[in-house]
């Protein structure tokens, strides 16, 4: 469970970035976060993961604090960034052993879920060359395996469609709903709205700072009394 | 010529633009950043300056002055070859902006003038820092008109060209048989370790032909005025125009010898852009493009689900990604090991022609067990700590990455203790590296290597911590190529600068406990740095979380 209570955060002066955001994202969800580019997702991400400290307000993992308390609210967050450029010069099976130390995992259990998740995204056959000659979806592919092989109960994800190919994109929605399904938590941000009508239990939209609607798709066309499709009702709430 | 100019343009502009931010010139701390720049300035400006004064007016009194050029000379051209080593493969074969520059309808000749001209402007500020004041100073003190400023001024422009041409070539040659092999990644490395050897063994081949001087012939030298300047002359072919241009006095001598060298320089220029023309864009393709490459199949057994302590795999990691990328195993790795046998090396080779005896005699006269002898290879240890960059660029290698330290479930004081250990390592190599050569050259008792082998340690420590702090105060993390990091890097004169300090602090300890037990003076180094370290390594665990907001 995440829970945003409050949060503001300012780059410039008198300028903020996020303002006094509030937000629960239920165990067993699957949360979306949409809006502009510039909007403040990826500000929001990062002050979830702990890259960046809010001025104001708390952030809560399971109970944890992401400020006072960040080692036990960060053990139970699998983060998947925005850019999958990542330790170029490790192999795959290198990067993956690294975030399995990093996270703990017992040798066993990242046996399998290695194996698991990277036969699921097609990238087994290549653990043993550097990241840097993968294409940029198998870099995403590797970051998604490395968040995941802890089993983490909150998957925090930015933009994580970004180049997969449709097989691999497919593949990663439905973990996605079977990791709900065993009631965690999953939140991302995307610019795909058709991803998000798809998968999403609920939606968040935030737009310059500010959340401007969160519920249900259902209850986004009834608050807006529109009967035209996502894109037209996106464009409306936030062009506001 | 016009794109030329304007593609060289660009190259500067994207390699110089981030120094500004970086130096911190557009922050509200304005003044004080500049006053401590100036300050920095000054202060390295001025020791070179007292330096140069004193060798200066020593040579004065027994009429070889004329050295001093030669010297400086030689020492600005070493210093060209060994930098032009590392930016002539970065610049040509390793920035990112190739991929977008080779689709543009340019000359293979124009982009690598462009490039070299990167090079050179990148070495004429190394050539600024050692030679400028020295030469000027020399101007000075010996009493030189305005035509040894002209012929000054042509001079430094000169000097650069002829290294980074003749390594560049080298470099070029090394790297067109990139697209006859497999796997780029280490082709890479294993180019730039073939480039690095090439370029000792020819500067060695150039030296040796310089011929042994014997001792009647040293005694002529030295009883004759300013003809010990004729030692160094062979060691480089431009090198014995440069000297006669800037000690002769004859008009005619100097505008000779300053055509000879524009001619020597523009001929190996026009050979080399004759041959970029042939082989530089096949082998940047080659390098570039390393899609086809035949992948290792993976065969996972037991042994490659390792599970590491996790200060093992982190340490594991730094050390991976230092080895296995050519930037930063140059720049980092290989100049703690290399740097002081070079050094070294030079100084011995220079005593070569001394027949045993006498050198054993003259050693012999070095007081063996003293806070002299032990503050002495402290400050060489200091000197060669100069080059140790791991730890002053352990977060800014990690580029826009380098958030993940913040996002994973492992205490910030533990990773950057993490980031410190290579460096520390490495340093540790330096030092035994250093002493093993002192031990070989000077015999020296074990107590003084152990003495000194301990306070290194504590020294070692604090500069790695220090460099750290300073890096994560000031990170480097938006960068277009490695290159970047290691170079165009403000923070890298933190290293020379601190070992300047140390090297002060040695000699103001030594002055005030010459008169005492070794034992005692070297306590005192060993409390004073103890305690430096002690005081660091607490603001850094306090500071863990603060120190990291400049990471975004």
């Amino acid at each position: 469970m995440i829970e945003i209570k409050n949060v503001s955060k300012s780059y410039v002066k008198n300028k903020k970035s996020i303002d006094s955001l509030n937000l629960e994202i239920k165990d067993g969800e699957i949360f979306g976060f949409l809006g502009p580019n510039g909007a403040g997702k990826t500000t929001t991400i990062r002050m979830i993961t702990g890259i960046l400290n809010a001025d104001e307000g708390d952030i809560l993992i399971d109970g944890n604090s992401i400020t006072t308390n960040p080692l036990e609210a960060k053990k139970s967050i699998g983060f998947v960034p925005d850019s999958p450029d990542m330790f170029l010069r490790l192999k795959g099976i290198e990067y993956l052993n690294f975030m399995a130390d990093v996270y703990d995992v017992p040798v066993e259990k990242r046996k399998a879920k290695i194996e698991e998740l990277t036969k699921k995204f097609e990238i087994y056959d290549d653990l043993n060359s550097q990241i840097q000659s993968y294409s940029h979806g198998m870099r995403q592919k590797i970051v998604i395996c490395g968040a995941l092989l802890s089993e983490p109960k909150n998957w925090i994800l930015d933009e994580p469609m970004t180049g997969l190919d449709p097989k691999s994109s497919f593949d990663l929605k439905e973990m996605m709903k079977e990791h709900a399904k065993s009631g965690k938590t999953v939140f991302f941000s995307t610019h795909v709205l058709e991803v998000a009508e798809k998968l999403c239990d609920r939606v968040g939209i935030v737009n310059k700072g500010k959340l401007v609607f969160v519920g249900t798709l259902a209850q986004m066309k009834e608050k807006f009394k529109d009967n035209g499709s996502l894109e037209e009702l996106f464009l409306e709430i936030t062009e506001e | 010529m016009k794109k030329v100019l304007e593609l060289t343009k660009v190259f500067l502009k994207t390699s110089f633009s981030n120094m500004n931010s970086q130096m911190g010139i557009k922050t509200k701390n304005k003044i004080g950043i500049v006053a401590l720049y100036i300050f920095l300035i000054v202060y390295l400006g001025g020791l070179i300056g007292i330096f140069s004064y004193n060798i200066i007016e020593l040579l004065k009194t027994i009429n070889q002055e004329s050295i001093f050029i030669g010297l400086i000379l030689l020492i600005t051209i070493g210093f060209t070859l060994f930098q032009s080593i590392f930016s002539s493969i970065n610049v040509l074969y390793f920035t990112k902006d190739s991929e977008y520059i080779l689709p543009l309808p340019l000359k293979p000749s124009e982009i690598i003038l462009s490039r070299t001209i990167v090079i050179l402007v990148m070495e004429y500020f190394v050539e600024a820092m050692i030679s400028l004041i020295p030469l000027i100073l020399y101007g000075v003190l010996t009493g030189m008109g305005v035509m040894y400023y002209i012929t000054m001024a042509i001079a430094l422009i000169l000097i650069p060209i002829l290294p980074v041409v003749l390594i560049s070539t080298i470099v070029m040659i090394v790297m067109s048989f990139s697209k006859l092999v497999r796997n780029k990644n280490k082709f890479q490395i294993v180019a730039t370790i073939i480039v690095l050897i090439f370029s000792v063994a020819f500067g060695m081949l150039i030296s040796s032909t310089n011929g042994e001087v014997t001792d009647e012939q040293m005694m002529q030298m030295i009883m004759q005025a300013n003809s010990m300047v004729n030692l160094i002359d062979g060691y480089f072919p431009t090198l014995s125009t440069l000297i006669t241009a800037l000690t002769s006095t004859s008009v005619f001598e100097v505008i000779v010898a300053i055509l000879e060298t524009i001619g020597i320089s523009v001929i190996a220029l026009i050979i080399y852009l004759f041959i970029a023309e042939k082989i530089y864009l096949k082998g940047l393709v080659g390098n570039l493009f390393s899609g086809n490459s035949k992948k290792s199949k993976v065969d996972l057994n037991k042994n490659n689900f390792n599970n590491s302590k996790l200060y093992k795999s982190y340490v594991g990691k730094e050390f991976k990604i230092l080895l296995r990328n050519p930037i930063f195993l140059m720049q980092c790795f290989i100049p703690a090991i290399l740097i002081p046998i070079l050094m070294i090396g030079i100084v011995a080779l220079n005593f070569r022609g001394i027949p045993a005896e006498e050198f054993q005699e003259v050693t012999s006269l070095i007081p063996n067990n003293t806070i002299v002898v032990v503050s002495v290879i402290l400050g060489i240890v200091q000197f060669f700590y100069m080059f140790s960059y791991i730890s002053i660029t352990a977060i800014s290698r990690d580029g826009e990455n380098a958030v993940f330290m913040k996002y994973v479930p492992v205490s910030l004081y533990k990773q950057y203790i993490y980031k410190i250990i290579p460096n520390f390592i490495m340093n540790i190599f330096t030092v035994i590296v250093t002493l093993a050569i002192l031990q070989f050259i000077l015999k020296m008792p074990i107590i003084t290597l152990l003495i000194v082998f301990v306070i290194s340690m504590i020294m070692n420590a604090f500069q790695s911590i220090l460099m750290l702090v300073i890096d994560l105060k000031k990170p480097k993390l938006n960068w277009d190529s490695e290159y970047a990091v290691v170079k165009q890097n403000m923070n890298l004169m933190y290293p020379m600068l601190l070992s300047m300090v140390n090297i002060g602090i040695l000699v103001l300890i030594t002055i005030i406990t010459n008169s005492l037990n070794v034992y005692i003076g070297s306590g005192i180094i060993l409390v004073v740095y103890g305690l430096l370290t002690y005081f660091v390594n607490r603001y850094l665990y306090k500071n863990q979380v603060k120190l990291a907001d400049n990471i975004i």
